[in-house]
């Protein structure tokens, strides 16, 4: 009998692809919400550090270039649902008169 | 060294390295790759502000417009990316455990994943102009075309680096002992893997 054991880097690939089908889920069923946006926002950061930690390998890597890469990961999900959180705010300051 | 072997480098499950040449707490490839990923995270972050304004400024349209994007093109091309990244990885675990044929398999691998997202982004434009959608349709597509033709040529040219790795280890210039160059090509490769991640959601599921 063919025994395959499952490395870190298969189990990585499988979740990553059932985040990606969650996300295809959620774009052709849920309604627009800000419980939806924290949602990806959430799955877009925790994608990101598995590519950064086990596709790319920085986990035992140098330690400024793996804090740049997951800090990358926590700012744009984290301003992606500022920005839509306060969307009316970041319309009026933005406005050219 | 001392500490190198003191604290063996476990690679992705398969086993310890504990001569890894590159990897273990040092610069993965080489330092002027890094300059070009944070390069290109830079002009992939000056798109997503752009995209926060225009999204506060034009709501109604960012609402509506991913409705008429086709989602099984983005998903498809988000798995085909994921999977393409994982090939990379494989490809470096072969080479270090010196199987430079298994390496050239799994970049063969990702050079055809690269070639169907392009194939797929190609028949996306196509049927989106189809359904009367252009860059100057409104905002959201504008946003739209120019973040995600931007990666179309990321794409492009990654897998051109693609094919030179594959020569080179087809060559035996890549071994199990000096392979830092192919460490680098695998960087860039999850970079944009990882730009995707985020353009995905922002065009295809928020709204």
């Amino acid at each position: 009998m063919l025994k395959y054991k499952l490395t870190k880097l298969d189990i990585t690939w499988i979740i990553l692809m059932i985040i990606t089908l969650l996300n295809a889920l959620v774009a052709e069923t849920a309604e627009p919400s800000i419980f939806i946006t924290g949602l990806i926002c959430i799955s877009i950061a925790y994608k990101g550090r598995l590519v950064i930690d086990d596709f790319m390998e920085l986990l035992n890597a140098n330690k400024t270039i793996r804090t740049l890469m997951r800090s990358y990961f926590y700012i744009i999900p984290a301003l992606l649902f500022l920005s839509d959180l306060f969307s009316e705010q970041l319309a009026n300051i933005s406005r050219v008169s | 060294m001392s500490q190198l072997v003191q604290q063996p480098f476990y690679l992705n499950g398969a086993g310890s390295v504990i001569t890894e040449p590159e990897s273990i707490r040092k610069i993965p490839g080489n330092s002027a790759i890094w300059v070009g990923i944070f390069s290109e995270l830079t002009e992939f972050a000056m798109f997503f502000v752009i995209y926060f304004f225009s999204k506060a400024h034009y709501a109604e349209q960012f609402e509506q417009g991913p409705l008429h994007l086709n989602t099984l093109a983005g998903t498809l091309n988000t798995a085909i990316l994921i999977s393409s990244s994982f090939f990379v990885a494989k490809a470096m675990q072969s080479i270090r455990a010196n199987r430079p044929q298994d390496c050239v398999r799994w970049l063969w691998g990702t050079f055809t994943a690269g070639m169907v997202y392009m194939l797929i982004k190609a028949l996306e434009y196509s049927w989106n102009i189809d359904q009367g959608i252009h860059s100057d349709t409104n905002y959201f597509y504008t946003v739209y075309y120019y973040m995600t033709f931007n990666h179309f040529l990321h794409v492009g040219w990654a897998s051109g680096s693609i094919l030179w790795a594959i020569y080179r280890v087809n060559k035996g210039h890549y071994t199990v002992d000096r392979h830092a160059a192919l460490t680098a090509i695998a960087c860039y490769w999850h970079m944009i893997d990882l730009a995707w991640i985020i353009i995905f959601p922002m065009l295809y599921v928020l709204r």
